[in-house]
């Protein structure tokens, strides 16, 4: 078996139109509990779509079925028309690249090496190394601003540029496909922003016009889901509620229906795109109906506190 | 944000730190980790002189002089002390030690546990109760016990893979399961010594302990055939260790095939541990030492295999040499100088272990 990795999807035009990666008819379960339902979803290719949802509703798991790592209960994910389960792992690494939510480095390793991990499914036992693997690891850390953390071992660096190495040797596995599962978590709203910015910048379309990446991420923050998605996919209790642009998609309807939760939608004043504003903070309830705080004063306010 | 182009004029190539790239035929290249291999080559220096002088020092001296000479098959004075009473015997300990190292190596990347060595999570138990089993019922053939020692260990460890597997391999409950077979393996030895004759429960006990007393080319033929015979494996394994020391998901991702790989892994130390353990017995932490100072030694990301192998090997040989000369006459077992020096390093590696868990603010 000599992969000759001319097989190098990511930068020959695919002739597929609508989505590389699908779900029909998904069932997810742990042991006897279905967590998602007949779950249908395309992921277009070349954007970036993100899975939003309140806790617990399935968005993980739909991404990590997507991703092989958990086998559907019924239904399948279809990578090129064929079932995951058909394709071999290598092969399926080849074209899906995914950054689960903890990875765990190795310990002791150098930021260069765990890059260059990412090169796994390119290598075999007799070809560790060769010039593309070198391109892709170069190229992956100069995104991702990591190149000056080269030589540095994983374990000293902070969350910010941990998350940024470890984006990295998922970029470095150079597939048309990225999975990123809540890459925001446990970093800082600047590095939130950086993140999410790259993510953008890797499904933009390159200089020559070939087609930018396609992107599936799950993010807490409705507010820069619908920031940063090209395509929204709400879901609840294991189903998909809606599904579409950011601006279709988020109504106050909507949110109160998957998140129970009351609010207005503003214009983002920057981007435009929708902006989730919750109503107005618990106040503790005031016995004399004396005008003392300035609380219940300004916001429109129909968020109903019980 | 304007979609800038990634090909800017940048002529820095990025490799992996401390790696360089070894070319071998028109399509081979590997991944070599410059300061592995310096270590290993200094260890291998270190070995060398090692054996020159386990063949010198013994009950008389010879000079290294004779001793290179009977190594290249001259004629020398010192052929029946070197060439027949000392060399086989430290051939045996070289291989025993070579193999415990790769086995410890092996099952500590797939528990990822320090701890996890052969000669805790039940190999070596499970070959001590065949074995010791086996000698009260009167089997004391030393052509038959190695293999029984054998079945054993590999038994033992089918047990504990079993009990550990659910749905998938878990490592700490991997060492957790094999530390109670390991107790519970030691009693049903301990039974059959307390039943068996008095003679032979003092038979059992020395094999017990791991010795190289009375070894020589008819055990080192067994165990140096198994290292052959299982080289590409073990070429193998060095390179799908890196894949196991990631997290799961992280590898199924990389597309490895972890149930396997992990598998292939443990199954290969198990052989191996329990061949070593059939030759000489049980030498403890050998298996455990081995790697855990190799590594320290590369500072690799993954436990080097021929390190621990080389530095298997000189813990043996020089502990033999220990447990030959420093009570002389008397003879000790060498497992007896591995385990003096292994367990202070065990209460060690726990101490370390914790002080590093719960200040660990980095």
């Amino acid at each position: 078996m000599s992969p000759s990795r001319s097989t190098n999807a990511s930068t020959d035009p695919s002739p597929t139109t609508g989505g590389r990666l699908a779900a029909r008819s998904l069932a997810l379960a742990y042991e006897d509990r279905t967590v998602v339902h007949e779950l249908d979803l395309t992921v277009p290719d070349g954007q970036v779509t993100v899975i939003v949802g309140p806790n617990a509703c399935g968005k993980s798991t739909t991404l990590r079925a997507l991703g092989r790592l958990l086998k559907p209960r019924g239904g399948a994910v279809l990578l090129d028309g064929t079932e995951l389960a058909r394709i071999p792992t290598k092969q399926i690494a080849r074209s899906i690249g995914l950054l689960p939510q903890t990875p765990v480095a190795p310990e002791a390793i150098t930021v260069s090496d765990l890059v260059a991990r990412g090169r796994q499914p390119h290598q075999s036992w007799w070809q560790q190394w060769s010039d593309e693997d070198e391109r892709a690891v170069t190229d992956a850390m100069s995104r991702t601003d990591v190149t000056a953390l080269a030589d540095r071992p994983v374990d000293e660096l902070s969350g910010g540029q941990r998350q940024r190495v470890w984006i990295a040797m998922a970029l470095a596995q150079d597939t048309d496909l990225l999975l990123l599962d809540e890459p925001t978590t446990y970093l800082d709203i600047a590095h939130q922003v950086e993140v999410l910015d790259l993510v953008r910048q890797l499904a933009s379309p390159a200089a020559d016009g070939t087609r930018g990446r396609t992107v599936v991420t799950v993010l807490h923050d409705l507010n820069q889901a619908a920031r940063y998605a090209d395509r929204l996919v709400a879901m609840k209790e294991g189903r998909i509620v809606a599904e579409g642009a950011p601006g279709d998609v988020v109504t106050a309807e909507l949110v109160h229906e998957v998140f129970g939760l009351e609010a207005v939608i503003v214009p983002d004043p920057v981007t435009g795109s929708p902006l989730v504003v919750p109503g107005a903070p618990w106040t503790p309830p005031t016995p004399s109906p004396s005008p003392s705080g300035p609380a219940s004063a300004s916001a429109p306010t129909p968020g109903k506190v019980l | 944000m304007t979609s800038e182009t990634p090909v800017t004029v940048k002529s820095v190539r990025v490799r992996p730190a401390g790696y360089s790239v070894v070319k071998a035929g028109p399509r081979g290249r590997f991944l070599l980790h410059r300061r592995a291999s310096l270590v290993a080559a200094a260890l291998l220096v270190l070995l060398a002189a090692v054996c020159v002088a386990y063949l010198c020092v013994g009950e008389s001296f010879v000079a290294p002089g004779e001793v290179v000479k009977v190594i290249l098959g001259q004629p020398s004075s010192a052929e029946l002390v070197v060439g027949t009473l000392r060399l086989p015997r430290m051939v045996v300990g070289l291989l025993v030690g070579a193999a415990f190292g790769i086995a410890g190596a092996l099952i500590q990347t797939v528990a990822r546990n320090p701890l996890a060595s052969p000669d805790i999570i039940g190999i070596s138990q499970g070959a001590s109760a065949l074995t010791v089993g086996a000698m009260t019922f009167g089997i004391t053939s030393y052509t038959v016990l190695p293999y029984l020692s054998v079945i054993g260990g590999i038994a033992a460890a089918a047990l504990v893979y079993v009990f550990a597997w659910r749905g998938g391999l878990h490592a700490t409950r991997f060492v957790l399961i094999g530390i109670g077979f390991a107790v519970a393996l030691r009693s049903v030895t301990t039974l059959f010594l307390t039943k068996g004759d008095y003679l032979v429960a003092q038979q059992a006990q020395i094999w017990m302990t791991g010795s190289l007393n009375g070894r020589g080319w008819p055990e080192a033929a067994p165990i140096g055939w198994t290292l052959l015979v299982l080289l590409p494996a073990i070429a193998w394994a060095a390179r799908a260790q890196r894949t196991v020391t990631m997290d799961d998901d992280t590898a199924t991702g990389l597309g490895v095939r972890l149930g396997r790989v992990r598998l292939g892994l443990v199954a290969l130390g198990v052989v191996l541990a329990s061949v070593a353990t059939g030759t000489a017995g049980p030498v403890d932490f050998v298996a455990l030492l081995a790697p855990q100072i190799a590594r320290r030694m590369t500072r690799t990301a993954q436990i080097p295999l021929l390190s621990s192998a080389l530095l298997g090997a000189v813990i043996v040989v020089l502990g033999d040499l220990l447990a030959r000369k420093l009570f002389s006459p008397t003879e000790l077992p060498v497992g007896v100088l591995t385990a003096a020096v292994g367990a202070p390093y065990l209460i060690w590696l726990i101490i370390r272990g914790h002080r590093g868990r719960s200040g660990g603010t980095a």
